[in-house]
């Protein structure tokens, strides 16, 4: 499968921080989601897909070419939000996409146009008088009218309201529909990937702990809840996280079966884990 | 590219120009003095391509560096750009010392003395080499790193007033500012003719030259 961003074996060091031996890719048409804590790597991610900064070792490849040495192919190719839209405040929005407009042969008017009564964004009022959200959605308006073949989210859902979120979710599934675009949205906002992303990478200290489908996430992993004296010390290992309270612990395991038939009969409860179990746990066991 | 990388600097930085109306509250009365002589011209050369140095500090300080490093344009091109830009604005400030020469009913200077070719050389000079000193810094550290670069020459311009009395080498000190001096006024005088002309316009060349591929170099390496 034709893959539109792909990544090697890529590692960036940094003092304090390591995103090491990254390795993972999105096929073409699809919209893959970023999911971490805070300071997993995934902004350092953005960046060497967009390459603002470039990697210690491995390969980068966005639309199959190399973010450095095809620096404008890639960006062309390529819209962009920022985790905090940094849009120039002194200008009015319709400023700021006289500017970015030029840069982009494919720049779509009419669809920036439409976007921008679509978004209800003021068009004519300064950047620095807008809202968090009203930035975003002119950032995301921007990103998406020169007809990128890959958009990179990073954050772009915070700050939006419900309303705005669930039209812009459909946006974006509606932006991949023709089988030609592709999304990657980092964010911490779980709930939206479960909706909306076909793909779905966890970072955990600058390592791929999965990437996989979220199919494969739904049908593999799985919470299992039961009496806090089933976790002993030596059990803890067979969770990939885990939780205990005073009335129940909470493990996420792949093998809720084989953790069912160790404790030979005890009675617990098996659920589907959501992206923020994930998270949660897994964060919680590091 | 370079073209709306240039427009895009006039227009995120247009309102920076009513910053120079100071200066050109100063220019209206030294046009009126006759001492003044072709510093009304230089200074204004200078200014206007300091100015550009300006707008990467700006930049750095509104972090919009990595919205521009997200554009579909080389950094090479942006770096080149602010050359050009520089270039362009320290020629325009230029006209507009003449176009106030002709103006000003008290001016003592006519127009077509800040186009002499003295004038000129020497703006170049002053000019091309302030922005290839400090368009490298302005480009890898923004605007702390231009005020870095003009504190270390202070407290550099200050120790060497300070020590050379305190080490005895006050006269050493004299001789070498002597030198300097008479070395400036020397080549002033010889700028009318042929060979320190060329010596000038191939150095302030090296310099910028030079202070380009350093910038770019910088630019090209750095993690946004």
């Amino acid at each position: 499968m034709d893959s539109v961003l792909e990544l090697r074996g890529v590692s960036k060091h940094y003092p304090g921080f390591s995103l090491a031996d990254v390795s993972f890719n999105l096929p073409r048409g699809y919209i893959g989601g970023m999911i971490g804590p805070n300071g997993a790597g995934k902004t350092t991610i953005v960046c060497l897909l967009l390459g603002l900064v470039r990697p210690d070792a491995g390969e980068v490849r966005v639309c199959g070419l190399d973010p450095w040495r095809d620096e404008v192919a890639v960006k062309r190719r390529v819209g962009f939000v920022h985790e905090v839209p940094q849009l120039w405040a002194h200008l009015t929005v319709d400023g700021v996409a006289g500017i970015v407009s030029r840069f982009y042969p494919t720049w779509d008017q009419p669809l920036y146009d439409t976007l921008m009564r679509e978004f209800e964004v003021p068009r004519r009022r300064r950047v620095a008088s807008l809202s968090r959200g009203m930035r975003a959605k002119a950032a995301l308006a921007l990103a998406m009218a020169h007809h990128a073949e890959l958009l990179v989210l990073d954050e772009p859902t915070a700050g939006l309201d419900p309303i705005f979120r669930q039209r812009l979710l459909d946006r974006l599934a509606a932006y991949v529909s023709g089988g030609e675009a592709s999304v990657l949205l980092s964010t911490h906002i779980t709930s939206d990937l479960e909706r909306l992303a076909d793909y779905i990478t966890f970072i955990r200290d600058g390592r791929i702990v999965f990437s996989t489908t979220r199919d494969e996430i739904a049908e593999t992993w799985a919470v299992v809840k039961g009496a806090p004296d089933l976790l002993k010390d030596e059990r803890r290992a067979w969770f990939a996280g885990w939780e205990a309270g005073a009335h129940a612990f909470t493990g996420l395991t792949r093998d809720a079966e084989g953790i069912r038939r160790r404790l030979g009969g005890a009675p617990l409860v098996v659920e589907r884990a959501s992206l923020e179990d994930i998270m949660f746990l897994m964060g919680r066991s590091c | 590219m370079l073209r709306n990388a240039i427009r895009k600097d006039l227009l995120l930085n247009g309102k920076q120009f009513w910053g120079l109306i100071p200066w050109f509250a100063w220019a209206a009365y030294a046009l009126g003095q006759e001492r003044m002589g072709a510093m009304t011209a230089v200074s204004g050369a200078l200014i206007g391509a300091l100015m550009t140095v300006s707008i990467c500090a700006r930049e750095d300080k509104f972090h919009a560096t990595a919205v521009l490093a997200s554009l579909p344009v080389m950094r090479r091109t942006l770096v080149q750009a602010r050359y050009l830009l520089a270039f362009v604005m320290g020629a325009a400030a230029l006209v507009l010392v003449a176009g106030m020469a002709a103006v000003l009913p008290w001016s003592v200077q006519s127009a077509a003395q800040a186009f002499e070719p003295k004038t000129l050389l020497l703006g170049a000079a002053v000019a091309g080499v302030s922005v290839a000193l400090l368009m490298p810094v302005a480009i890898r550290f923004g605007v702390l790193g231009v005020i870095g670069f003009f504190a270390v020459l202070q407290v550099a311009g200050i120790a060497l007033l300070v020590l050379p009395g305190a080490l005895g080498m006050k006269d050493v000190l004299k001789g070498l500012f002597r030198a300097a001096e008479r070395g400036f006024v020397g080549w002033h005088a010889a700028l009318g003719q042929p060979g320190p002309i060329l010596e000038t316009v191939a150095i302030v060349a090296i310099a910028i030259w030079m202070s380009f591929y350093v910038s770019v170099f910088l630019a090209e390496r750095q993690d946004l």
